[in-house]
């Protein structure tokens, strides 16, 4: 079922490398800032400067890790694989995580995708050379070679397609009006009282450019003209494929024909298309709006539609975000703190998660407890109960007016003037103590059911030939239960962790982020302690300062790193992972 | 009722892995084809692309002289087993048997007429009403025969569909296919992993290796002709002994020298190496273990042998013996010619002698490993 | 048998016995344990949504020698009074509508990538899971923009929500994927035989057999907008007709006075937003613990 994995060592040790490289980057920048946290006093660029320290180090290590393993693998997979080829026995290819896969096949596919480019170009000029004459007017009039070929239903539909495009393209405020702006993103602001009007006799708006829409617009334009452009290709390709079936003396397929494969062995299209179109224009469209916006100035003042324009500002933000001293902010520390405190965050609720967890199953699969299944509906209710209504009402029971305080009260441990604000108040290890203990009340029953599911699919034997081996419990957990655990549920502790990163609901339904951290003060979306980067990439883009509104660029260079931050941490772990599920052996 | 025609077909896998060499078979209409072949081999994939079900990466297939290289498996009008029967578990097995007729729209008393008759046939017409997961693994196959059998298809493929049974269910349904096969009276390519199977079912047996053909031809073609020593070693049980010895000319005649041995090659045998120029030199002989004797010590050409392990088959007993120059034989003998005394001789560690007629040899070439006088 | 061997061994024998009943009685304590802690937020909910006075004093769940407290349903009664019918309907026709689409989106995506072997699968399912790695939050942003732009925010914040959750719905494919995984795949290639065409294999033989998953990504579904709070916080705006329950209910203990005058409230509107669901959910509990433990293990 799973298979031993060879690691791309490659990968790794190239890893490794980018590592190395990016700590002495990061050490270079600081060398200057510990002889200026020595000569200044106290700033709170020094508790930025030991975050940064402790970050540099944790690369580092991590660095020398991956190059050791990597170097050692490669050594031992080129070893392996003249053996192979010495025997002469055939070798599988290799299994591989997907994320591994997928970078390690980057750098392939790119050079695939030029290549393929290349031959497509070149199969297309043979093409006009060697095509008849319906073909050559196809690479005019899309579809003209279908539809006199008799294959109408797909030669009206690319006639089309080629018909929506030109028209789309010329019209004012179509594909070529977004395009041209694009580069500029508007060079006329629109004026909320631009003009006089003698007959209202007051100051009216102006229209002007709107960034925003040039900047979504022109996105979504290139999209089409990418998709036309295939379409073009595939409608040159058919062409050349009708001439060589008409020339063999077979029939072409009919529209009905195409159809009817479209329910049968091109189903699959079929069923892909809404979906695909849909994660098209809601996700991918919008992260790629979102990284660009990453390098303009578009904010809540500046929005592209009715308040002035945004333009493009090249690395500008990015500098900002890892500036020692923007306008008296340090960002480059907030950023820091709130990195390290995520990541913090993530394993604490990952791992007491997934070990209580583990646990409470255990304990409640044991031989001889009763009530199996009351316990176990107790923990599974929880999950019904959506979680908003149980995080704010937690929140509002560890409150300084809630009910832990009254408690506590009446049984007089504390006084009512001491009542605890256990999430908001003056302490912000107290709050994050708190919001990890609350996530375990909330991801217990969870885990409780996963745990529970695999436990009673670890082979019975194991446990028999561990006892007759004479294992005691406590040895039959540790080198039985807990590795079948970890082996299987690997890539779901990932997701969890990275899931964990972005954990939005528990952190902003419980704190807001509070309570409010005063050496982050002037940073944009007003951190706190529990701030993880999602929240306060939230916050920012709900709170604004005075002279810029709400920071949109900022709330994106703040997206893309934790995109890098989550992206680095599976690639690690995913080629670190003893164990990667290959999908075909299920079937 | 159909033949098939399969010419250059090649099998790649995306990853470039070769599966099936250019395959070319002439299946005539109402012949029984036996692909075997150890796991691995492309028997699999083969019928597999001719079902539909893998695509041809190179060659056509035609059905009854049609090529359906790019029809899909529903329009090839094929029927097919599988080796887990691949049953719906939803529906009850007269559903199950009824599911390509009602695909067809055909009226519900025709369907009728045509399940009951097929269980009738397959003695499952009391278990007609249950779900497959309530039947037990022979009632299963049944029923997936049962669901092949109801359609008028061109060919019925069968991908090993015996080898989830146990060893005695097994036997009794391979009697049953033989009968079942002079019923339907149409085309049939079987697959198989076991060369017992396919002896006894096929008119033409396809033995594979590494996605080759290795030889094709009748059962008793492969066994006593064997083109090449895989075949020789593959076809048999236990399987043929071999081992490198020399092979003598001598004015006109044939010698064999193993283990010190000399044994004169005979009959139809010697003839044919003459015919085919074969010149002194090593070779790799292949005897089986059925045309082994037991010999007396001044026999010519007996080999002296240690026993070493003594297998009790009821009717024959399989023995295990190395002679002095380490070469292991197995030999067969029937119970019946051994008298009580001779077979209580036989213990472990026991010295005997072996022999063997003249005309029971293969020869191999050690290098391209075929046979010298079928090979080609 | 020599009787002092006997003896031995039997006391070696009880005294395991005894360990292993003082061990289950701890486990047993602990247990209750767990239940109370997991069970108290629910019944204090459920006891203070009783409780008529608007005034927080949420400190106290019960009578107390400093305050004594009316018992009554006029939570309820306000309940209905105020705009929470409007953003209970608002979530409910959400939580259909996603839940119709949604499934049908998952199963199409799901079916084709565990099923059909084309030469963009591999890629795709890449591409997916690198995109899945970007926050969310920051599509958000452009999204409610979008949205604002076509007139879908705000007041009719609900289709504009509904459109949303549907469409990125693709992207939740891999439970039951791995779900699909399990059938096996002669299945399919029997009933192509038999004469199906691909879309016959789906809904005669794959849909039926998968209806344990069908029924895990209907109830996912459904549930998910009843919590869904940052999206229509953000779509919905400053528009209280176009809130979901779920920001609705926060509103009413966004700030201090809030809290104050509308704290018995928010546990009655809990308990009226929870009891649907749970009910639903229990009944549909055991698909859902065979998705969750697939997933985890399978996916």
């Amino acid at each position: 079922m799973y298979k031993k994995k060879i690691v791309p060592g490659v990968v790794k040790t190239v890893l490794g490398a980018i590592l190395m490289g990016v700590s002495w980057l990061v050490a270079a920048v600081l060398v200057p800032k510990i002889k200026k946290s020595i000569l200044t006093p106290y700033t709170y660029g020094e508790e930025g400067f030991w975050i940064w320290a402790i970050i540099t180090a944790i690369i580092v290590i991590g660095a020398i890790v991956l190059l050791y393993i990597g170097i050692r693998e490669m050594v031992s997979t080129a070893q392996y694989n003249k053996k192979v080829v010495q025997s002469g026995s055939y070798v599988k290819a290799k299994e591989r995580s997907s994320v591994a896969i997928a970078l390690s096949n980057a750098g392939k596919g790119i050079a695939k995708f030029f290549v393929g480019i290349g031959k497509g170009i070149a199969d297309l000029v043979t093409t006009f050379i060697h095509g008849d004459w319906k073909t050559k007017i196809s690479y005019f009039v899309m579809g003209f070679g279908n539809i006199t070929r008799g294959q109408v239903l797909r030669g009206l539909l690319f006639l089309l397609l080629e018909i929506v495009f030109i028209v789309y393209m010329v019209i004012p405020r179509g594909g070529g009006y977004w395009l041209s702006m694009l580069p500029s993103l508007g060079k006329v602001a629109p004026n909320p009282h631009g003009a006089y009007n003698e007959v209202l006799d007051q100051w009216v708006a102006t229209p002007g450019d709107q960034s925003f829409r040039i900047l979504l617009y022109g996105v979504l334009t290139i999209f089409f003209i990418i998709a036309v452009v295939y379409t073009w290709y595939v409608n040159i390709k058919q062409n050349k494929i009708a001439e060589s079936i008409i020339r063999s003396g077979k029939k072409l397929k009919s529209g009905k024909d195409d159809l009817r494969s479209l329910v049968d062995d091109q189903f699959y299209k079929t069923l892909l298309a809404l979906p695909t179109v849909g994660i098209l224009l809601f996700t991918v469209m919008p992260i790629i709006f979102m990284i660009l916006v990453a390098f303009t100035n578009y904010s809540s003042i500046n929005d592209g539609i009715n308040n002035g324009l945004f333009h493009w500002v090249g690395f500008e933000n990015f500098k900002t975000m890892f500036s020692w001293d923007v306008g008296g902010v340090n960002y480059s520390a907030t950023f820091g703190e709130i990195l390290l405190w995520t990541l913090i965050w993530a394993v604490f609720a990952t791992f007491t998660n997934y070990f209580l967890g583990i646990l409470v199953a255990m304990m409640i699969n044991k031989k001889g407890i009763h009530l199996k299944k009351v316990w176990r509906t107790i923990l599974i209710m929880t999950i019904a109960i959506p979680q908003f209504i149980s995080l704010l009402y937690i929140s509002k029971m560890f409150s300084l007016n809630g009910l832990v305080n009254g408690f506590l009260i009446d049984l007089g441990i504390i006084q009512p003037a001491d009542a605890i604000n256990f999430l908001g108040g003056n302490n912000p290890v107290l709050a994050r103590v708190m919001v990890i203990l609350i996530n375990i009340w909330i991801g217990i029953p969870y885990l409780m059911l996963i745990a529970t599911g695999i436990l009673m699919n670890i082979p019975a034997d194991l446990y028999e030939s561990a006892k007759i081996d004479g294992a005691s419990g406590w040895k039959q957990f540790s080198k039985i239960t807990l590795p079948y655990m970890l082996f299987i549920t690997g890539p779901y502790l990932l997701t969890s962790f990275t899931g964990n990163m972005n954990n939005f609901n528990v952190i902003y339904l419980l704190t807001g982020g509070g309570p409010t951290n005063p050496a982050a003060s002037g940073a944009a979306g007003n951190v706190g302690y529990t701030d993880l980067l999602i929240t306060w990439l939230f916050k920012i883009t709900q709170t604004g300062t005075a002279q810029d509104g709400s920071q949109y660029y900022l709330a994106s260079v703040i997206g893309i790193l934790v995109f890098i931050v989550v992206g680095v941490i599976s690639l690690v772990v995913y080629s670190v992972l003893p164990s990667v599920k290959n999908e075909e052996d299920f079937q | 009722m159909a033949s098939v025609k399969l010419t250059n077909v090649k099998k790649i896998y995306d990853n470039n892995v070769v599966a099936v060499h250019d395959f070319n078979l002439d299946i005539k209409d109402k012949e029984f084809v036996v692909f075997v072949g150890p796991s691995g081999c492309g028997k699999s994939t083969t019928l597999r692309m001719v079902a539909g079900l893998e695509e041809i990466s190179d060659g056509t297939v035609e059905i009854d002289g049609e090529v359906v290289n790019d029809l899909q498996p529903k329009d090839r009008n094929i029927a097919m087993v599988f080796q887990n029967y691949a049953l719906y578990p939803h529906m009850t097995v007269y559903d199950n048997i009824a599911f390509s007729l009602r695909l067809k729209k055909m009226p519900e008393d025709v369907i009728y007429s045509r399940v009951t008759n097929a269980a009738e046939i397959l003695g499952i017409t009391q278990y007609l009403m249950r779900k497959p997961r309530a039947l037990s693994g022979g009632q299963r196959q049944r029923v997936a025969i049962g669901r092949a059998m109801v359609r008028d298809s061109k060919v019925f493929l069968m991908d090993e569909p015996l080898s989830n049974l146990d060893a005695k269910l097994r036997n009794q349904m391979r009697a049953e296919i033989i009968l079942l096969r002079q019923k339907l009276d149409t085309t049939f390519i079987y697959v198989t992993h076991d060369q017992t199977e396919a002896m006894t079912l096929g008119d033409r047996i396809v033995i594979m290796k590494d996605g080759y053909i290795m030889q094709v031809g009748t059962p008793t073609e492969v066994f006593e002709m064997p083109h090449n020593l895989f075949v020789a070693e593959f076809i048999g049980a236990p399987k043929m002994n071999i081992l490198k010895t020399n092979l003598v000319k001598e004015g006109g005649k044939y010698f064999v020298t193993p283990c010190g041995a000399k044994i004169e090659v005979t009959g139809e045998k010697n003839n044919l190496l003459a015919q085919k120029g074969v010149e002194s030199g090593e070779i790799v002989l292949g005897v089986r273990p059925e045309h082994i004797v037991l010999a007396n010590e001044n026999d010519p050409g007996a080999i002296a042998c240690t026993l070493e392990v003594n297998e009790m088959m009821g009717s024959e007993l399989h023995l295990h013996v190395f002679s002095e120059d380490g070469t292991r034989w197995i030999v067969r003998v029937p119970t019946i010619d051994l008298t009580p005394e001779q077979r209580e001789g036989l213990v472990n560690g026991a010295k005997l002698f072996i022999t063997f007629e003249g005309k029971v040899m293969h020869f191999f070439d050690p290098e391209t490993e075929k046979n010298l006088i079928y090979g080609e | 048998m020599n009787t002092n061997e006997t003896t031995a061994s039997m006391k070696r024998h009880m005294g395991m016995k005894a360990a292993s009943r003082i061990s289950n009685t701890i486990i047993h304590i602990i247990l209750v344990l767990i239940s109370i802690v997991w069970l108290i937020p629910f019944i204090c909910i459920v006891i203070q949504s009783f409780r008529v006075e608007p005034t927080s004093m949420s400190r106290y769940l019960l009578n107390h020698p400093s305050i004594q407290f009316n018992w009554g349903f006029d939570n309820y009664v306000n309940l209905w009074k105020s705009d929470f019918p409007r953003w209970y309907l608002n979530t409910f026709i959400i939580a259909i509508v996603v839940a119709v689409v949604q499934t049908i989106i998952v199963l199409c995506m799901s079916y084709t990538l565990s099923r059909f072997r084309f030469k963009m699968r591999k890629p795709m399912m890449q591409f997916m899971l690198i995109l899945g790695m970007f926050p969310g939050m920051l599509a958000m942003i452009i999204l409610y923009q979008v949205l604002k732009d076509i007139g879908l925010a705000g007041t009719n914040a609900i289709p504009g929500l509904i459109l949303v959750y549907c469409a990125s719905s693709g992207m939740g494919y891999y439970v039951s994927k791995g779900f699909f995984d399990t059938i096996p795949k002669s299945l399919d290639e029997a009933a192509r035989v038999d004469g199906a065409t691909r879309a016959q294999v789906l809904f005669k033989i794959i849909l039926p057999l998968a209806k344990p998953i069908v029924i895990y990504t209907v109830l996912t579904a459904f549930m998910g907008p009843w919590g869904d709070f940052v999206f229509a916080k953000y779509v919905s705006g400053v528009t209280p007709s176009a809130y979901n329950v779920a920001v609705g209910l926060q509103s009413w203990l966004a700030t201090d006075t809030m809290t104050n005058n509308y704290y018995t409230m928010f546990c009655a509107g809990g308990v009226v937003v929870a009891i649907p669901v749970v009910i639903l959910f229990m009944c549909l509990q055991r698909y859902y613990v065979e998705g969750v433990t697939g997933g985890a293990v399978k996916g």
